[in-house]
């Protein structure tokens, strides 16, 4: 990963890859964030964000193998915080089987849906940009949550500088 | 002594209306204990309505979205009503989102949902 001048990490931790360590992440990317610019909304979202996408790299990237760690780094980019989850799965949808289907409630109440599935769809309605990539074995999720005054961001995230939140982009970009 | 990540209590509120207090984390973990107390509210409490009491909601994430889908449905084939209260801003949120607040009518507070099931029922 590039960093810029502007850019500080503010924790780097691992967590085994078993059900229920996605609060462990979402306890320690609170704690590296209490001092940044994010109102309590925006931590909120943050923290389950983190949730659903540590969730998804334990048990759909490592496959719930506790010998495999997912690691999440925790960076101010100065407009930006930045959180990237890896995991060892290599490329792989994160939810839904390989297939993934906007959640749709009256299907899942028809039966025409599992009941379960929201964890993308959550993860893309909680933040400002999601970027997936994968390099080798290596599966990435970066998360991105505009911090400051939104009142003086544009639409696009960009502060009055014209400085972009967003990291390096790629053809996995999926901009919500 | 670890502390149970889900505890519920069903109570019983007179008119077919049940109260199920939310206590903890609703999670994949939760599918059985919830199971249980919508029994308990059914079959043993007769409801028509079963009224969510989240104020005590830690954390829920989406498998724990996926359980409320699950209760939805059968309370749905019984023909019961399903209301909730006390969630926080951020879980309504998320209600909004996956549009469970059309299905399970949300209210500010106990006396709020508890009004308006007896004037339903």
């Amino acid at each position: 990963m590039t960093m810029t001048s502007r850019e500080r990490v503010l924790t780097s931790f691992a967590v085994p890859s078993e059900p229920g360590n996605e609060r462990l992440a979402l306890t320690r990317v609170a704690e590296a964030v209490a001092a940044a610019d994010l109102t309590a909304d925006q931590l909120e979202r943050l923290k389950t964000a983190v949730a659903e996408a540590t969730m998804n790299a334990i048990e759909h990237g490592n496959h719930n193998r506790p010998e495999l760690d997912v690691d999440v780094t925790v960076v101010d980019t100065g407009a930006a915080i930045a959180v990237s989850i890896v995991d060892n799965g290599g490329a792989h949808e994160p939810e839904n089987d390989g297939h993934i289907a906007l959640p749709d409630l009256d299907l899942k109440l028809a039966g025409l849906q599992s009941p379960r599935g929201w964890g993308l769809f959550l993860i893309r309605n909680m933040v400002d940009a999601m970027d997936v990539s994968t390099d080798g074995d290596k599966h990435t999720v970066r998360l991105l949550m505009v911090t400051g005054d939104p009142a003086t961001q544009t639409p696009d995230g960009q502060t009055p500088d014209g400085q972009a939140p967003t990291p390096e982009g790629g053809p996995d970009d999926q901009q919500v | 002594m670890t502390t149970p990540a889900l505890e519920l209590d069903v109570r019983p509120v007179g008119g077919a209306t049940a109260v199920i207090d939310i206590r903890g984390d609703v999670t994949a973990t939760s599918e059985q204990p919830l199971s249980a107390a919508y029994d308990e509210a059914t079959n043993t409490h007769g409801a028509q309505s079963l009224i969510l009491n989240f104020t005590g909601l830690d954390y829920m994430n989406s498998s724990g979205i996926g359980m409320l889908v699950t209760l939805l449905v059968r309370a749905n084939r019984q023909r019961q009503k399903l209301a909730a209260f006390g969630l926080t801003d951020h879980y309504r949120q998320i209600f909004e989102l996956t549009r469970l607040d059309e299905a399970i009518t949300i209210y500010d507070d106990e006396s709020s949902a508890l009004s308006s099931a007896s004037a339903t029922s």
